[in-house]
């Protein structure tokens, strides 16, 4: 019995993809016609509405759907007498259904949506909502699936995305990165999950974003700036992270995800159980994984010329857990929805233990190979808790969202005490700080979002407002960045305009303001300084600066044949400086640096331009997406020629200064469908960045990655649960425009290999993916890894084994 | 017809782009050369595993080089008595059996600029090591920057006697 309520979604996902459309084409000889119009609560009609008629008692064959045309209107002819079940469905809406008797009279009805949250449902299957965000907005924007993410499974989440042109990683191990896109990241990126910006410590290269990529829906990525949603910091792009989709009413249903990973001996599970009557759900979920040392295809690794031997090409001290719970519960009415989101992530990391940062450090490399699992030190440790609480409301023409957010990011780095520069040889133990923590960084914030959508006549409106609430305090031995509190309100106004049905325009303006207020920060330890004697120097002074910030944008959306989508943004960002940018006045003695702030910098600020066109027609889809983007004042950390010996303790002097920055390039996309199954595809990306002014006049940006191809060619039926086999190549040439300190990289070509197959064991389905990353084994060094400056190559050859088992019980 | 000429205008468009992507953009104009600690300078003192005397003056130097110009350069000398090493040299020297907790350990951290940004230069120093310091493994770390920003370092580890 069981049985059969699990395989019927599945055989009428199937049908609606495949039989639907035919059906719909079908003439049946005897019956009547059941047509309508569907519109939204302001009478506009809304296109590309889902529409089924069908029934419990009916087969599924029995099912029909349609779609609504650009007038909103949909109809079925030769329907046999009898009683029907239709449901409406479109995404951003309520669902809609009603009892439809046909008789031997043609059936005539007004449908209106409403606004509403997206379920998950078999309809969704073929729903069509990425192509019409990508219509719809003129940014630059890739929408990727659940199911992307675990064909691409990597060790974290950007990682599992970089395939996509123009994003890349910055990763430290095999378990953690951050997101890169078109060059840019740390804080000019922004990640939004479940609608709240994400924040932990973005400034930072060694450690990856706090986020469980089990419990990922959707990730819609901005490529470009995207200040005038997102606010300050989406100078570079925006990563908005959605939630998996709400379980269907009157379900429950479990699912188990399991993950084996070959190279870190990584395995890892998550399990989710949810439930939903008509309107209430509840949902949890609990992931745990763990992975040990990785291996890379090298037996010594020079850090500087020291030579550094790997027994079993492990690199010591990487290992790593992650532990997340997830609590989510809401209530969906057709008007009013409601969803609270609680989460937490644990994750834990060691360092490479024979460097620390760029330190060469001397191990005790009998008890780090012991064992490939454990976590010594050097190592990290973060906690990030979450609570969202999501709120959707529908009044007349009105779509009113709200968000209200608390979270708190607690990171800890621990390591054996060592005095560098003036500290005292032995560590003493009145300060209250254990020996070995040496950062630590406790960050609360609270965020609000409000947003209202409202359509007039062919204007689309959105009114928003944003604000945040900052509260940083530090720890440990070390000092890098004061303690900071901060505050931002932001409002902007977004029109988008139909003009025709094919010609779309936008416009959007944005008003920032932010409040930064720095703590004082003193030495613990006396240092030389340069009138003889000893002091306890003041690494960080008292400051209080505020900001504001009018950013705007424009753009169009052009549709000059069916196949062909043009589309073009010319935009102002901005983003407010950061506490380390303001206020460093430390020593990193991991890069051997000094870093200094500038408390008088300005708000970053961006213009850039983003053209694409997409054409799509006879097994062709070419997509070319250009960029030009110019910085009067990018905020650049520059090595300069001079070392201090009193506040610096000798280390190189990295000043943050202002210059002027021009960056251009593109992605292509070329993909051509050969026959019924194999599809032939090309990635590529390009990016220049040249420093126009400044101390580095001339020079690229640090972190620029070099251009690159990926060549897929992928085998998969157009078929529900079919198999697929891919084959990528991902070419990289070498990137020799490089600033200090970092080094040229060579090119270096690797292959990844990928299949997976939907089956049936015991009645239940089962989604089993398996990836072969670095197919070859080949020794290369990826440009913006972490663990670059100390030429430590990337991971060697890693089978990944993913199975998904998806339960999913409906009660009658 | 009018497809057609999209398709292959599209794919006029993507090659350029590619080609474009594949052509190395060559300023000429950007040092991207790390200056050299000169390791092949027959008077350079301390080297690896170097011993010296208490109450003596260690008498550093050492040949730089860069294809541009020079900076500056640091010199720092601080104990190792817990063997932490960030020692950047191929092969170790015999450290002290035991490892042991300092009381009055010698440290040395200065840095000068070295005048006329030149693209040799040859620098001495003259460090005095005071009588009273705790003998035992210490490490000598020599740093210089070139004018662009790029640092080159070398951790040496010497023994005070």
């Amino acid at each position: 019995m069981r049985i059969v309520h699990l395989v019927k979604p599945l055989i009428r996902a199937l049908v609606m993809v495949h039989i639907g459309w035919a059906a719909l084409n079908y003439a049946h000889a005897q019956g009547a016609g059941v047509a309508g119009q569907v519109t939204d609560s302001i009478g506009n009609p809304v296109v590309g509405a889902h529409v089924a008629l069908g029934g419990a008692d009916v087969r599924a064959s029995g099912h029909r759907t349609a779609t609504t045309d650009s007038s909103g209107i949909f109809s079925f002819s030769g329907v046999p007498t009898g009683d029907y079940r239709m449901v409406v469905r479109k995404v951003g809406y309520a669902d809609w259904g009603t009892t439809v008797s046909v008789g031997r009279n043609a059936v005539k009805l007004a449908v209106v949506l409403k606004g509403g949250v997206r379920v998950l449902d078999e309809v969704l299957v073929i729903d069509n909502h990425v192509e019409r965000r990508k219509q719809e907005e003129s940014l630059n924007v890739e929408v990727v699936s659940k199911d992307f993410v675990y064909r691409n499974l990597g060790g974290s989440l950007m990682e599992s995305l970089e395939r996509l042109p123009g994003v890349q990683t910055i990763g430290i191990g095999s378990g953690q990165s951050k997101p890169l896109i078109r060059g840019l990241g740390f804080n000019r990126v922004v990640v939004v999950d479940r609608g709240v910006k994400h924040e932990g410590q973005q400034w930072g290269s060694d450690h990856g974003l706090e986020l469980d990529q089990f419990a990922v829906g959707e990730v819609e990525l901005i490529k470009g700036a995207a200040s005038f949603v997102y606010g300050s910091d989406a100078i570079g792009g925006a990563v908005d992270v959605k939630p998996e989709p709400v379980p269907a009413p009157h379900t429950r249903s479990v699912s188990v995800d399991l993950v084996g990973r070959s190279n870190n001996l990584g395995y890892g599970g998550s399990v989710r159980a949810g439930g939903r009557s008509d309107r209430w759900f509840v949902d949890a979920r609990s992931t745990y994984r763990r992975y040990g040392d990785y291996r890379v295809p090298t037996d010594t690794v020079y850090v500087y010329d020291y030579a550094v031997a790997l027994p079993h090409r492990r690199l010591r001290n990487t290992a790593g857990r992650e532990t997340d719970l997830h609590f989510t519960a809401g209530y969906l009415g057709s008007r009013f929805n409601s969803i609270l989101y609680l989460s937490n992530t644990f994750h834990k990391t060691g360092f490479f233990a024979n460097a620390h940062g760029l330190e060469p450090r001397r191990v005790d490399a009998e008890l780090h190979d012991r064992l490939a699992r454990d976590i010594l030190f050097p190592s990290q440790q973060v906690n990030h808790f979450k609570a969202i609480s999501r709120n959707a409301i529908h009044v007349r023409a009105h779509h009113i969202e709200a968000e209200l957010g608390f979270q708190r990011n607690f990171r800890q780095e621990h390591s054996p005490y060592v005095a560098h520069g003036y500290m005292p040889p032995i560590f003493p133990d009145t300060l209250g700080i254990p020996a070995s923590l040496e950062r630590e960084f406790d960050k609360q914030v609270y965020s609000l979002n409000v947003k209202d959508y409202m359509e007039v006549d062919r204007h689309q409106l959105t009114f928003g407002l944003n604000g945040e609430l900052q509260h940083n305090r530090i720890g440990g031995w070390t000092f890098l960045v004061p303690a900071f509190d901060q505050s931002t309100v932001g409002a902007f106004a977004y029109d988008r305009y139909r003009l025709t049905d094919r010609l779309l325009l936008h416009g959007a303006v944005r008003f920032d303001h932010g409040n930064l207020r720095m703590h004082g920060y003193r030495d613990w330890f006396p240092s030389d300084v340069p009138g003889g004697g000893q002091a306890y120097l003041v690494r960080a002074a008292e400051l209080h600066r505020r900001f504001n910030s009018l950013v705007w944008s424009v753009g169009i959306n052009y549709e000059p044949l069916e196949s062909l989508l043009l589309k073009a943004n010319v935009g102002k960002s901005f983003r407010m400086p950061i506490a380390k940018e303001l206020s460093a006045d430390g020593v990193n003695y991991h890069y051997f640096s000094y870093e200094r702030g500038n408390p008088s910098l300005s708000a970053e600020q961006s213009y850039q331009a983003d053209v694409s066109a997409e054409w799509r027609a006879g097994g062709w889809e070419i997509q070319i997406s250009p960029f030009y983007n110019y910085f009067p004042n990018y905020i650049y950390l520059n090595p300069t020629a001079s070392f201090d010996h009193f506040y610096g303790a000798g280390n190189q002097v990295f000043e943050y200064q202002e210059s002027r920055v021009l960056r251009y390039g593109g992605e292509v996309h070329v993909s051509r469908r050969v026959g019924r199954s194999l599809t032939a595809e090309v990635l590529g990306e390009y990016l220049y960045s040249r420093q126009l002014s400044g101390d580095k006049k001339g020079f690229s940006l640090p972190f620029s990655p070099p251009p690159s191809l990926v060549m897929g060619l992928s085998w998969a039926p157009d078929r529900k649960g079919s198999p697929y086999v891919s084959v990528d190549y991902r070419l990289a040439a070498a990137q020799n425009r490089i600033v200090p300190p970092e080094k040229k990289t060579d090119g270096y070509g690797v292959m990844a290999l990928r299949a997976g197959v939907e089956a049936t064991v015991g009645g239940m389905p089962i989604q089993v993916n398996m990836q072969v990353q670095n197919l070859l084994d080949t020794r290369y060094m990826e440009h913006t890894s972490f663990y670059r400056l100390i030429e430590l190559p990337e991971m060697g050859r890693n089978v990944i084994f993913s199975l998904r088992i998806p339960v999913v019980n409906k009660q009658s | 017809m009018e497809r057609i000429k999209i398709k292959h205008l599209f794919l006029a468009f993507g090659i350029l782009s590619l080609a474009l992507a594949c052509s190395e953009n060559n300023d000429g104009t950007a040092d991207t050369e790390y200056p050299v600690i000169d390791a092949s300078f027959t008077e350079s003192f301390p080297q690896q595993c170097s011993v010296v005397k208490r109450g003596k003056m260690l008498v550093f130097r050492a040949r730089f080089t860069d294809n541009v110009a020079l900076g500056s350069f640091t010199v720092n000398v601080h104990n190792n008595f817990n063997h932490h090493s960030h020692t950047t040299e191929y092969g170790e020297c015999a450290d002290d059996p035991e490892e042991k907790t300092p009381v009055d350990p010698f440290t040395y951290n200065k840095s000068f600029d070295i005048p006329g940004a030149p693209r040799t230069y040859e620098a001495e120093l003259e460090i005095t090591i005071p009588d009273d310091v705790d003998p035992g493994d210490y490490h000598f770390e020599i740093r210089v920057v070139d004018q662009t920003g790029w640092q080159t370092l070398r951790g040496l580890s010497i023994k005070i006697q």
